[in-house]
């Protein structure tokens, strides 16, 4: 099979982009690695807080210019933005495989749901458009217009490092707002090629700036009093512990999305095979490094005997594992690779010690990832393959806890009031799908289930870009979320004029 | 040696080169068999337009193609292989031979991956059947340039 030409020949030197200029840091820097070949691809600095600082100061020089900037006017800017995108779609794609390790196919649909967000966003001339109503009392109107806040600051994932930042940017920027992004850095390339792609669609210095590093990166931005508000995507600890206090502390608006730990019910009515192919996907997609990936799989018996149970559970069991050991696992850019490797070996051995806790604790493995096998000749180092524990109960570490890895708990439940009795016993409340044939036992998953994302016969609940970006308890901190209309409102403030003229 | 699963990629990969082999294929008939050089053109042009409709429905889509975990099971992508090999030597009726082989192959390939994706996108498929078509179309035009050329032998 074909192995897709890498898009970096050389390794590169990431700057800064800040006021419309590439800014070399003045931090350290810091090797970003291809967690296939295990080679360096790009240098990127941890930036300072006179550096953050300054984007800041920028930022809010550009706003009032910006802010004043026709809306059709800012969207033209990400009609062209769009536009470069879909030109430069397949070196996008390829960068993401190897600056994070995903296939080239993830990668591609990576890009998509990038786009995507672009194009809605440059639908901003109708849906920044406030209301109004005539005559609330004698000769008075009444009306709301949207007014921008100023500047923003955006700190993104490792495990989407185009995606996630398109979830908030292009919303705040067609509002007439100016962001600082802070991409991951483990995998700040993409956003570097977004910076130099925005650069050439016209927008105009200081509205669009990337500041790199980690820390202290963070907390500028969080001390910062001319930020209005933070965009986070990553832990819960941080999320819940540094984000959403902080802001409160200081008065910002926030989104920040957190961890997961996503559950899905198969129930005896299911459509067996399609349901198995949708789990390879939620469980091993993006080497199960998305707040969205299945982690517990809980075959429910809702109206069978036990033995019709057991039958049904067997029967799931080993289907979903003879479909996991197909998986080929090998460097994204081969494209007859279906996983890649972890981000890094410290989240490998991060696995790998869930699934000693899984084996400790009591639970059934019956597929091991750590016996790595590979499609190609690449060093093992960031690699596992697909892992099945069975018998998981909800005290078990592997269970409850996040691990983002290719690890898939098999746990069992009499009925569907015990299924949710077990999601609803776990903290996280991201996501939550069901497999079934019957609408009844659908609506009541929906209309019970306290989770943000619900599927019903879907694996991976990822809404679109034009619908928001749920979630609920320790998986989501603040009011509004990420994408679509509910962007537009995080980013602008609801302004009410009431008039009357004499 | 068992072939791999084909994945979305390796299949637009394999029609990319489909339509690109195709399009140098006819440009070369073209330029060696002058008085149907406008039929032949005509095909080059298509398979570079049927490369970018296949490309783009991709690129629009593929995020639909990943969530329904999508491969193509089953299908041997080394059984729509065709060798368009000319030489100073071929002659007009063999060089026709060799493209009704090409565009059937090609047309079932295209069948094959629409029948293998519909339960996909309806934009995934039906971009498949009406690449099917266009190359069947072609396979009919040559079969009768074919018959003309055994006629007048």
């Amino acid at each position: 099979m074909t192995i897709l030409e890498e898009p970096i020949k050389e390794v590169l030197s990431l700057k800064n982009y800040i006021g419309g200029e590439w800014v070399e840091s003045g931090g350290e820097i810091i090797d970003v690695v291809n967690p296939a070949t295990c080679k360096v691809i790009a240098r990127v600095p941890v930036s300072t807080k006179d550096e953050i600082n300054k984007a800041v100061d920028v930022a809010g020089e550009a706003f009032p210019d910006w802010r004043r900037t026709p809306p059709l006017a800012r969207a033209r800017c990400l009609f062209r933005l769009k536009a470069l995108m879909e030109e430069r779609f397949e070196e996008l794609s390829r960068i993401q495989t190897i600056e994070h390790g995903k296939t080239i196919d993830e990668s591609r649909g990576e890009t998509r749901r990038g786009i995507e967000n672009v194009e809605v966003a440059a639908g901003i001339p109708s849906l920044m458009m406030g209301y109004n109503l005539e005559d609330i009392a004698a000769g008075i109107d009444e009306y709301v217009i949207r007014q921008p806040l100023g500047v923003f600051g955006i700190i993104g994932p490792f495990n989407f490092p185009f995606m996630v930042p398109l979830w908030f940017a292009p919303y705040a920027v067609a509002t007439g707002n100016c962001i600082i992004i802070k991409p991951s850095s483990e995998d700040p390339v993409s956003q570097a090629k977004i910076a130099e792609m925005m650069e050439e669609a016209g927008f105009p210095p200081g509205v669009w700036n990337v500041v790199n590093g980690g820390r202290t990166v963070v907390s500028g931005m969080l001390d910062h009093p001319d930020i209005e508000g933070i965009c986070f995507v990553g832990s819960t600890p941080v999320a819940k512990d540094v984000i959403y206090r902080k802001c409160g502390e200081t008065g910002k608006r926030v989104i920040a999305q957190a961890g997961a730990k996503n559950f899905l019910l198969v129930m005896p009515d299911a459509n067996l095979a399609s349901t198995i192919a949708a789990c390879m996907t939620s469980f091993y997609g993006n080497t199960g490094q998305r707040c969205l990936s299945g982690a517990n799989l809980i075959v429910v018996g809702e109206g069978l005997n036990e033995h019709e149970y057991n039958a049904f559970y067997e029967k799931v069991v080993n289907a979903f594992v003879d479909a996991a050991c197909n998986i080929r696992v090998g460097y994204g850019l081969d494209e007859s690779v279906q996983m890649g490797p972890l981000r890094d070996k410290s989240k490998k051995e991060r696995v790998t010690s869930f699934v000693e806790k899984g084996i400790e604790e009591g639970a059934k493995l019956r597929l091991d990832g750590r016996n790595v096998k590979l499609i190609g000749d690449w060093p093992h180092t960031c690699f596992l393959n697909p892992t099945v524990f069975e018998d998981v109960t909800t005290d078990m570490t592997i269970g409850k806890e996040e691990i983002f890895g290719p690890v898939a708990s098999i746990m069992r439940a009499r009925s569907l009031d015990e299924a949710i009795e077990t999601i609803h016993s776990n903290p996280f409340g991201n996501a939550a799908s069901i497999f079934t044939s019957s609408g009844k036992l659908a609506r009541e998953f929906q209309y019970r289930v306290q989770c943000g994302n619900i599927g019903i016969n879907i694996g991976i609940v990822a809404p679109m870009a034009f619908f928001p970006f749920s979630g609920m308890k320790d998986s989501f901190f603040g009011t509004l979320h990420g994408q679509g209309v509910e962007a537009v409102r995080f980013f602008t403030e609801s302004k009410v004029v009431i008039q009357r003229w004499f | 040696m068992e072939e791999p699963k084909a994945t979305a990629s390796a299949i637009i990969n394999f029609s990319e080169k489909l339509e690109d082999d195709s399009s140098n294929f006819y440009e070369k008939l073209a330029e060696k068999f002058l008085e149907m050089k406008s039929v032949f053109l005509a095909f080059a042009e298509e398979s570079k337009k049927n490369k970018v409709l296949v490309t783009r429905t991709y690129r629009e889509t593929i995020t639909d193609a990943l969530e329904a975990c999508f491969s193509f099971e089953g299908l041997k992508l080394s059984n729509y292989v065709v060798k368009t090999i000319l030489t100073e030597d071929t002659s007009y009726s063999d060089a026709l031979r060799t493209a009704i082989e090409l565009e059937d192959k090609a047309s079932k390939f295209y069948l094959d991956v629409a029948e293998l994706s519909k339960s996909l996108l309806a934009t995934i498929p039906s971009t498949f059947r009406k690449v099917a078509e266009r190359r069947n179309s072609r396979k009919q035009v040559l079969k009768s340039l074919l018959e003309k050329a055994m006629a007048k032998h």
